[in-house]
Parts: structure tokens; C-alpha cells; sequence
């Protein structure tokens, strides 16, 4: 199983996506119609048979890929980062039925970057190193005993309470978080008034006020399919309001052509695939370039790691996810917008590209650029976000400072994070 | 909106909705292979309104919805009938019967007939394709396909999934013009859009080939959840039609 649920369902309706493996495997018609049902039970989707599998949530269609390799009952099922494109409470519930599975005597590999929800369910450990050869195996204490210090050296995600027993301290990722850059507050670089946008008649963002000061680092957070891509689009004027107004640095963003509306703000999509038009990584990252912009090309591919002398000629389909998310961002990042909006950044990252991430975004931060991510990562709104907004239906839930969102159990539920461990730093160790 | 058309348990249960998807493609095939045989206006238009009368009564489609999808069809159908009309050789020719003039265009009776002939072919094409798409399930067409007309599974599963990638498609295409304009680049139609959208289609093609396969896709012989057969009601469907198409043809006097 895979961790897009869109590239692998392959038929139209819930029961025959069940049945499509137990029909590969020739089992008998009354078989398969005992079987489906049962299956669609045991993961919680029953009642759903002759619904349409794109008419699902996130949650519900990775729920329903689970069920169509479990009805076969497999001995062994191999899970890719199944939980990748879920909300923290999704995950959780995701990773329960993995567990009643366990306990019902399934074999089961995951492949997982979210180390705080998956390892309490594994029995044992294993670590590939980065040339795909086994690191270590074994039962989970044995092997953070014995290869505590090259986890961490080789940037795998560990549970945050692991991570500060091997290092003494909380992880090196959250040892900071960058200084505000203050604005004066009668003039914010974003303000949005009562904004509304609906696709085909469907709501999906509705009535929503927001400011964003200069140098500000939100996080965007709900549940799938609560706003949180309509409403970032419509920040930088890729969506035009069906209601209401964006007003970016004095401007309406979507009434601005391409060339100024790139110099004011950026975006970054979900799957840095979906915004590559060039062949290699140097002709994507100065594709439309101004003069003056093209000569701060090759400082900054240096910066993120990703120098043109080894990565110019490559082509960026051929990149790891996160060189690609960093090539992405360069494009965006050359031409120094002010707003900075990002749909799902930390999205199937190791933590060293995680790393690197961040520090780019502080950096941006602190030339008062303002950063609002999309998010389902506890992490990142730990790490980043002095602010966080919750979509709740397209409507806003809640918009307040980090600290007190972390204990309004209120404004969690709505965003889908009731179960998400988010820690943050003790005041005292931050500036 | 592109995307697969939504098909409700009512519809279902209607006679054409009940009928084999096999049956009312094989109508179809035959209806527009005889239009062929004419370039007389009256046989397409016939079964034009044949085809929507059927699918008003038989499949239940709500009027609205038949008007909506075939509007674009119509326009087309409309342009298609002036162009040829307006472009016809008869115009140029002095013996021939002037129904109109607009400045120096002229317009003679049988460029006239010629143009109102092509134009209602091009509606009884686009009101029986869309009276086919509005009451046949995409799933129960892969399923005659593979069962009674023995088309290879693999092809015919791989329509499916290219049928249903469709609004993923369309989906990744938006997001890609999106994605050239917060760049600064211009032109949301350049080449290298369509280019980026291949190699997306691709790669999305490439992982559902490795889903499919993942769940024993081609192991051997398969099983069916659904069985498709093919009714005695089918061949009495597919003998009206071609009775409907000769008499329709009998009333052409060109």
C-alpha cells in the first residue's frame, strides 16, 4: 500500500475496489460477497459500498485502500507511509486499525516517517542506511541502545522523547525560534475580509477575515478538505474571491499580472512536481528571471545544498523529494516576494531536509518576509508558527498565538490535532 | 466540469439503464454508420429526436441535465452547419436558387440543405453520445467489455483507471497554469504546460500499473464480482434500432 490514495484506488465505486484483488485471485462470487462487506467493516467503512471512491475524504480513501489489500488477507501487508497525507487525528485512527490487525496476529511492515505515532506499535526495528543497506534490526530499545547516535547522525525521525534522552536536550531542531520582526500593527502586509470562494457551488472557503504582518510565521491547520489549499491560493491571487477582498501590500493579488505578482508573493504547491516546466534544474530555477535576479541564482542554490555545478545539469524529476521541494522553493525564493505561503512543505521528508527547510524559512523570516504554511505536521507548527489559524468547513475555528492553541482543546479537535503530540520549547529557551 | 458523469440508483433501474452497455453501443455504432449512407436532413433528425425521446422516457434523464451537457454539443453543431453552408461551392454557382445575401456573401438553397444536413448529423452524433453517456455506468461498460464482448482485461481495466484519472488530470492541469503564473511566468497555454501535464500523466499511470499489479492484477485467470450478461431483452433493443434506422433512412429523398 501507497502513500497517495489517489494513484492507487482503480475502480469507481468502494465494494468493487474491495473486490478487485479477491477477483485477481479468482475467489468464488459467494466468497467475494461474504468478503466484502466483512472487509469494509473491519476498517469502518461500511454503509459506503456503492458510493464513489473520489467522492471519499483523505482519511476514508487510505482507509479504503487499507480494506482492498486486507480482504484477500495477505499474511503479510507492507504499508508506504500510509498516513502521509492524513491529519494528525486521521493518522491516529489509521495507525488503531493497524494496531487491532497486529493484535489479530497480521504481519505488518510500515514504512514511516512519524516516529511519535508508529514506533509504540512496532515490535521490532528496522533501519536502512541511506546506500539501502541494513543498519540494524532488532526488538525498538535494543536498537536505539546500540544506534542511538548514528539515528540521529543520519537524520531519521525519532519520537521527541527518545530524541531528548540520546541528546540530552531537546532535538536540535527546536533549539530556536527566530525573532519577530515587528511592524507596526496599523499596517499589515496581507488583510483579508470576509472571504469566501466555492468550486462548482461547493463551499470551500467562507467568510473568512485574516491579517498577516511582515516577517509573521503562521500555520495553516484543519482537517482534509477543510480550506486550507483554497484559502492560500486565494491569499496569493491564484483564486479569485467569490466574495470579499485580499488586500496584499495595497493590491488586490489576483488582478496583478504573472510578473508582479511573483515579486510580491510565492507560493509553494504540495507536490513540487506539479510546478517543473524545464528540463534541468538550472533552466527551471532561472526560468523568467530578471537580470538582476539571475545573479542570485547561484548564491542561493548554494545555500540550500544544492549546488549548480553538481545539481545545473540534472533533470529535477530525478531529484529526491526533498531536493525537489528545495528546487521549488528556490524558484519561488529568487525573486524575494514578501508572502510566502506554502501548502504542505514538510510533506514525506527525512529530517535533515526538514532541517534544511527550516533554516531557509527563518532566514526568509528574519528579512521580514512572512511565511503562512498549510499544514498536518505538529512538528512544523512547533518549530515555526508563532501563530496558528484552524479551517474548520472552510470557516475559520480559531486563529491565536501557538502557546494557547497547544491547550485549547477546542480549537485542536476542530483542526483535527485532539491526538497530535505537539510539544514546544519551555519559554526559557527560546529568545 | 470534466469528469466522469455521476450515475444515480434511479437512473440505473431504468430501462436503459438496466439495458447492456454492449447493446446500446452496438445501437449507436449502427445508427451512425447508417446516418453515413444520407445527406438528407430528415433521417439525422429523426433519430436525433428518437435518441432524446428515449432517453427523456426510458432512462429518466431530468431534462436539465440533458440540456446542459448537450449545449455545448448543440453550439458546435450549430457552427459546423453555418460554416459548411457559408463555404459551399454551390454559393459561387449563378443557376442556383439564392435563399439570402449578406454584402457579398451569398447563400443558395443547396448549400443551405447541405449545411442544415451536416449540422443535424453532428446533433444526432452528440444526442446519442450523450443519451449513452448519461445512462451507462463506467464500470458495468469495463465489465461487458471484458465479459461478453471478451475485450482483454488489461486494456479494459486500464480505461477505466485512465476514465477515472480524468478529473485528476484536469485537477493537475489547473494546478500547473497556477503554478506558471506565482512564478512571474506568462502564457498559462505554453507548450511546456502540456508537456509538464504528460509527464504527470506519466508518472500517475506508472504508480496506479504498480497498484494494480501490487493486488495480483494479471496473475491468471480472474474471477468477477459483477457478471455482466447479455439479455434476450439486448437483442430485441439492437432489431428495433435498425428498423427505427431503416425507416429513418426511407423518409431521406436524396
Amino acid at each position: 500500500m501507497f502513500q497517495d490514495p489517489g494513484s492507487q484506488l482503480v475502480m469507481e465505486r468502494v465494494e468493487d475496489e474491495v473486490a478487485f484483488g479477491l477477483e485477481n485471485r479468482a475467489w468464488p462470487l459467494e466468497r467475494m460477497r461474504a468478503r466484502v462487506p466483512e472487509a469494509l467493516r473491519e476498517i469502518g467503512l461500511r454503509g459506503s459500498e456503492r458510493r464513489r471512491s473520489t467522492s471519499l475524504s483523505g482519511g476514508e480513501q487510505q482507509r479504503l485502500a487499507l480494506a482492498g489489500v486486507l480482504a484477500p488477507a495477505p499474511p503479510i501487508l507492507v504499508l508506504d507511509e500510509p498516513t502521509a497525507n492524513l491529519d494528525p487525528d486521521e493518522a491516529g485512527h489509521f495507525l488503531e486499525r493497524l494496531h487491532e490487525l497486529r493484535s489479530a496476529g497480521m504481519t505488518i511492515v510500515l514504512i514511516e516517517h512519524r516516529a511519535e505515532l508508529a514506533w509504540p506499535l512496532a515490535d521490532e526495528l528496522l533501519v536502512l542506511r541511506s546506500d539501502g543497506r541494513q543498519l540494524d534490526a532488532g526488538p525498538v530499545g535494543a536498537v536505539v541502545e546500540r544506534q542511538g547516535e548514528a539515528l540521529l547522525g543520519a537524520g531519521v525521525w525519532l519520537p521527541s522523547a527518545i530524541e531528548s534522552r540520546l541528546t540530552g536536550q531537546q532535538p536540535p531542531a527546536t533549539t530556536g525560534t527566530p525573532g519577530l520582526v515587528p511592524l507596526p500593527a496599523s499596517s499589515p502586509l496581507l488583510s483579508a475580509r470576509s472571504l469566501s470562494f466555492a468550486y462548482d457551488g461547493r463551499p470551500a472557503v467562507a467568510d473568512v477575515d485574516l491579517e498577516v504582518a511582515g516577517g509573521e510565521r503562521i500555520c495553516l491547520v484543519g482537517r482534509n478538505g477543510s480550506g486550507k489549499s483554497t484559502l492560500g491560493r486565494l491569499l496569493v491571487g491564484l483564486l479569485r474571491p467569490a466574495a470579499g477582498k485580499v488586500r496584499l501590500a495595497g493590491r488586490e493579488p489576483f488582478r496583478l499580472a504573472p510578473v508582479a505578482l511573483a515579486r510580491l508573493c510565492g507560493y509553494g504547491f504540495q507536490d513540487p512536481e506539479q510546478q517543473f516546466f524545464r528540463g534541468t534544474v538550472a533552466e527551471e530555477v532561472r526560468a523568467g528571471l530578471e537580470p538582476g535576479e539571475a545573479e542570485r541564482v547561484e548564491p542561493l542554490m548554494a545555500a540550500l545544498g544544492l549546488p549548480l555545478e553538481r545539481f545545473g545539469e540534472r533533470s529535477p524529476y530525478r531529484l529526491s523529494g526533498g531536493e525537489q521541494r528545495r528546487v521549488s522553493l528556490a524558484a519561488i525564493l529568487l525573486r524575494r516576494p514578501s508572502l510566502l505561503v506554502l501548502d504542505e512543505p514538510t510533506f514525506g521528508q527525512d529530517r535533515r531536509s526538514y532541517e534544511a527547510l527550516l533554516a531557509l524559512l527563518r532566514d526568509q523570516v528574519e528579512t521580514g518576509t512572512a511565511i503562512v504554511a498549510a499544514t498536518h505536521d505538529p512538528r512544523l507548527a512547533a518549530d515555526l508558527a508563532e501563530r496558528i489559524v484552524v479551517l474548520r468547513g472552510g470557516a475559520l475555528a480559531a486563529d491565536e498565538p501557538t502557546e494557547r492553541f497547544l491547550r485549547d482543546g477546542a480549537a485542536r479537535l476542530a483542526a483535527g490535532w485532539s491526538s497530535a503530540d505537539v510539544r514546544r520549547l519551555p519559554a526559557s529557551d527560546r529568545p | 466540469m470534466i469528469g466522469p458523469i455521476e450515475l444515480d440508483e434511479r437512473s440505473r433501474s431504468t430501462p436503459l439503464g438496466r439495458a447492456s452497455p454492449l447493446a446500446k453501443l452496438a445501437v449507436a455504432v449502427v445508427w451512425l454508420g447508417g446516418l453515413a449512407l444520407t445527406v438528407d436532413p430528415r433521417p439525422p433528425a429523426l433519430l436525433a429526436a428518437l435518441a432524446l425521446a428515449s432517453g427523456l422516457l426510458l432512462g429518466r434523464i431530468p431534462v436539465g441535465t440533458l440540456v446542459g451537457r448537450l449545449a455545448p454539443l448543440g453550439l458546435a453543431a450549430l457552427v459546423v452547419g453555418i460554416s459548411n453552408a457559408l463555404v459551399s461551392p454551390a454559393n459561387a454557382d449563378p443557376a442556383q436558387f439564392e435563399v439570402g445575401r449578406l454584402g457579398s456573401l451569398r447563400l443558395t438553397l443547396p448549400a443551405a440543405q447541405a449545411g442544415l444536413s451536416l449540422g443535424l448529423r453532428v446533433v444526432a452524433i452528440a444526442s446519442l453520445g450523450t443519451v449513452f453517456a448519461l445512462t451507462t455506468d463506467a464500470t458495468r461498460l469495463t465489465d461487458a467489455l471484458v465479459q461478453v464482448a471478451r475485450l482483454p482485461e488489461r486494456f479494459a481495466y486500464g480505461a477505466l483507471a485512465a476514465y477515472q484519472a480524468v478529473p485528476g488530470l484536469s485537477r493537475d492541469l489547473t494546478t500547473l497554469q497556477q503554478a506558471r503564473r506565482i512564478r512571474g511566468l506568462r502564457q498559462s497555454w505554453h507548450p511546456e504546460v502540456l508537456l509538464a501535464l504528460l509527464v504527470l500523466a506519466v508518472r500517475h499511470a506508472d504508480r496506479q500499473a504498480v497498484a494494480m499489479d501490487a493486488r495480483a492484477f494479471g496473475l491468471g485467470p480472474r474471477t468477477r464480482y459483477r457478471v455482466e450478461r447479455w439479455r434476450r431483452q439486448d437483442t430485441v433493443l439492437i432489431l428495433i434500432s435498425v428498423l427505427v434506422l431503416a425507416a429513418a433512412l426511407a423518409t431521406s429523398r436524396l
